[in-house]
């Protein structure tokens, strides 16, 4: 009998029905798995396929320790707790370990958080340590989760505070170095992709894997120098409580390299605390973003300018009526008496106005500031001292100040006449501080600079070298300032210890109102100058003291500072005395 | 000394011989010193048994795929934990670093119980060279 189903047969009926559901199945797969193939893919890679910020870490900041770095910034992991009401099964055993684990950081009203069974997440601690998050994950409390966040930590609390800066809420880095650095520190966030299991563990299997690792920000080390940091931040209060100065600021500067070694600034903050601030002006680095008029400490840069032209000498004579006229104004001096024919050194010593002027008109035809000689007192300021301009400090909110150009209106005798001793135009106490460096070091502008260096597995490397403009200034111009200013400085008490080579000069700057005068009840005390021996500048400090509605003067209020600051940079540094 | 049955150089068709108890001749081509011997086996297979011993492949083929599969997640998971540990330990690391960190701040070196016994020189003396 032949193998053939015979028609109508039950079997031949349900081969019909096997096959005819083998084509619905093969007819489905189809649609599944070709026609439809990639919207299941996709969905697929919804549910298993992970996108994972690895998130890198922010840089940490160091400063020097004499020859080592030293951390003064650094990144902890700290977790916020928080609570899913809705699953939380003892609420009082929560309660009770939150408060007994986390202490000040759990919220208050924790009852009240947990009892919330319509909200789904809450938080009842912040800024807890890993040690306290582990104590707590051990109870395995159900409906209590932990997040992980990093934060930045000061162990150094407001040492330097306005030239670290803080890193806000959103992981940003603000004022200070962590604000100009912000991209160098933060560094760049990796990417893992992967398919993950239920637990969110990567798995290897999958063609769409991506492992980009994170790239760490910088670690920066910055030239500061923490115990002239902590020395020069004593000394100033000290100052400030000496005085009843308000406001205050220094500048520790290495002439040889254009390093700032100390930035202080009062009042001040706590980087960590950030928020607690109530005036935002405390964040601000007064050394670099506060333009003011320098008054009298800019003297020297006239006498250099002299000097270095040939126009004058330290010896030169003038003779001195305590007044000088300029076009249609007279200038007077502030100290009166020392009248006569006088040296341009007694100029220095005694912070005469009408010697500023009579330097500036040698600078022209000998008596009247001509336009030729307001174009070479602009060329040193502005061109060869970078006054007046920005000096790249790498510090946030940096201010260029303002040197008014011959070319520009206002830029005539008068204006040129007030700007020789220090009033007519803004500058800085950093670009006073880098000129001045210039000055005493041989005739060479180092750009100043905080940056040191980065750490690289652990050691320092260091960072390039700023270019520098030597013979800014002849070295004999160089000698003689330094000769110059250390006579002003030795010729009134100055209490520096013997078998030192100390130089430095006074200021005394009015303030402006808010109608552009002069006030005299205001002014602003400042002192600049520089240690070390007869052959090398070690240091150049730069003090400033203000007050509303005070006087204060270089020589009473700034100058003691700048001493206490010098006395102890000399054991610091440890200089020998000569002799 | 005895002489070899047949003068051969491969040695399976000496053994080839030996273990024959029957034969069949293929019909046909064949040539001298050609081995045109088939065996059949006694043991005979039906269609049921081929069908278990494919199913059976099948499924050893199957496990063994499962299980290559599953070591590679294995691994997956060891250098999870792996991962996890580093990151712990790292994460101590910072700590005792954080700690360290404050434990030789200024304030905290100035505060300590060595500093404060400390005095200042009365004098100082330089060396000479």
């Amino acid at each position: 009998m032949p193998r053939s189903l015979i028609s109508g047969s039950r079997t031949r009926l349900l081969a019909i029905i096997c096959v005819s559901i083998m084509v619905v199945f093969v007819v489905r797969l189809f649609y599944l798995q070709v026609i439809d193939h990639n919207r299941y893919v996709s969905l697929a890679n919804q549910e298993q396929l992970k996108r994972l910020v690895i998130p890198a870490a922010r840089g940490e900041i160091y400063a020097m320790d004499g020859t080592t770095p030293v951390k003064m910034v650094l990144n902890e992991t700290v977790y916020t707790v928080f609570v899913d009401p809705k699953v939380v099964t003892k609420p009082n055993e929560i309660i009770e370990t939150i408060k007994s684990v986390a202490g000040g950081n759990a919220r208050d009203n924790l009852k009240e958080l947990i009892n919330q069974k319509d909200k789904r997440y809450e938080i009842v601690a912040t800024k807890v340590t890993r040690k306290q998050a582990e104590l707590m994950k051990k109870k395995k409390l159900k409906g209590l989760g932990f997040q992980a966040t990093s934060q930045r930590v000061y162990p150094e609390a407001q040492l330097a505070a306005q030239t670290l800066g803080f890193v806000n809420a959103e992981s940003k880095g603000q004022y200070g170095v962590e604000g100009y650095l912000n991209d160098r520190l933060t560094g760049k966030d990796g990417l893992l992709q992967s398919v993950t299991d239920v637990s969110n563990v990567p798995l290897t299997i999958g063609r769409h894997n991506i492992n980009q690792p994170a790239k760490n920000g910088d670690s920066i080390v910055l030239t500061i120098d923490r115990n002239i940091q902590s020395y020069t931040e004593k000394a100033l209060a000290d100052g400030l409580a000496r005085t009843h100065a308000t406001n205050g600021s220094a500048i520790v500067m290495d002439p040889q390299t254009g390093r700032i070694l100390a930035m202080a600034n009062l009042p001040t903050y706590q980087p960590a605390e950030f928020t607690k601030v109530t005036d935002a002006e405390a964040f601000n680095n007064g050394v670099v973003t506060r333009p003011y008029e320098a008054g009298s400490v800019f003297k020297t840069f006239t006498v250099t300018t002299g000097l270095d032209t040939g126009v004058i000498q330290p010896n030169s004579t003038y003779v001195n009526t305590d007044s000088i006229k300029v076009d249609d104004r007279t200038i007077v001096n502030a100290a009166r008496g020392h009248t006569g024919t006088i040296t341009i050194q007694d100029a220095l010593n005694y912070s005469l106005n009408t010697g500023m002027v009579t330097i500036a008109q040698r600078l022209g035809d000998g008596t009247q500031i001509t336009k030729g000689a307001r174009d070479t007192i602009y060329r040193y300021y502005h061109d060869k001292f970078g006054l007046g301009e920005l000096t790249g400090v790498e510090v946030s909110g940096e201010s260029a100040g303002r040197v008014i150009s011959p070319d520009e209106d206002g830029g005539n005798a008068v204006q040129y006449a007030t700007m020789v001793f220090g009033q007519g135009l803004d500058v800085t106490m950093v670009q006073v501080a880098a000129g001045f460096s210039a000055m005493v070091n041989g005739g060479t502008y180092y750009s100043p600079t905080v940056i040191g260096g980065v750490m690289d597995n652990g050691s320092l490397k260091p960072a390039p070298v700023k270019p520098a403009r030597a013979g800014i200034i002849t070295k004999d111009t160089s000698t003689k300032l330094r000769q110059m200013t250390h006579e002003a400085r030795q010729l009134f008490p100055s209490g520096d210890r013997p078998g030192y080579y100390i130089g430095g000069k006074t200021g005394t700057s009015q303030t402006l109102d808010a109608s552009g005068n002069y006030r005299f009840d205001q002014t602003i005390g400042t002192y600049l100058g520089y240690g070390g021996s007869e052959d090398t500048t070690k240091y150049v400090i730069m003090v400033q003291v203000s007050g509303k509605d005070m006087n204060l003067e270089g020589n009473i209020h700034a100058k003691p500072i700048f001493t206490d600051i010098s006395n102890w940079m000399l054991d610091y540094m440890k200089l020998q005395p000569k002799g | 000394m005895r002489q070899a049955p047949y003068k051969h150089e491969n040695k399976h068709e000496i053994m080839s011989y030996q273990r024959t108890p029957t034969y069949t001749r293929h019909q046909g081509n064949w040539n001298r010193n050609q081995n045109t011997v088939a065996f059949a086996s006694a043991v005979k297979l039906g269609p049921v048994t081929h069908t278990v011993l494919v199913a059976l492949m099948i499924t050893v083929l199957g496990l063994i795929y499962l299980t290559q599969a599953t070591r590679a997640t294995g691994y997956d998971y060891e250098a999870q934990k792996i991962d996890s540990k580093i990151a712990e330990l790292s994460s101590q690391k910072t700590d005792l670093e954080v700690e360290n960190a404050r434990l030789t701040a200024l304030e905290t070196v100035r505060n300590s119980t060595v500093a404060r016994e400390m005095t200042s020189p009365s004098s100082t003396d330089y060396v000479r060279e």
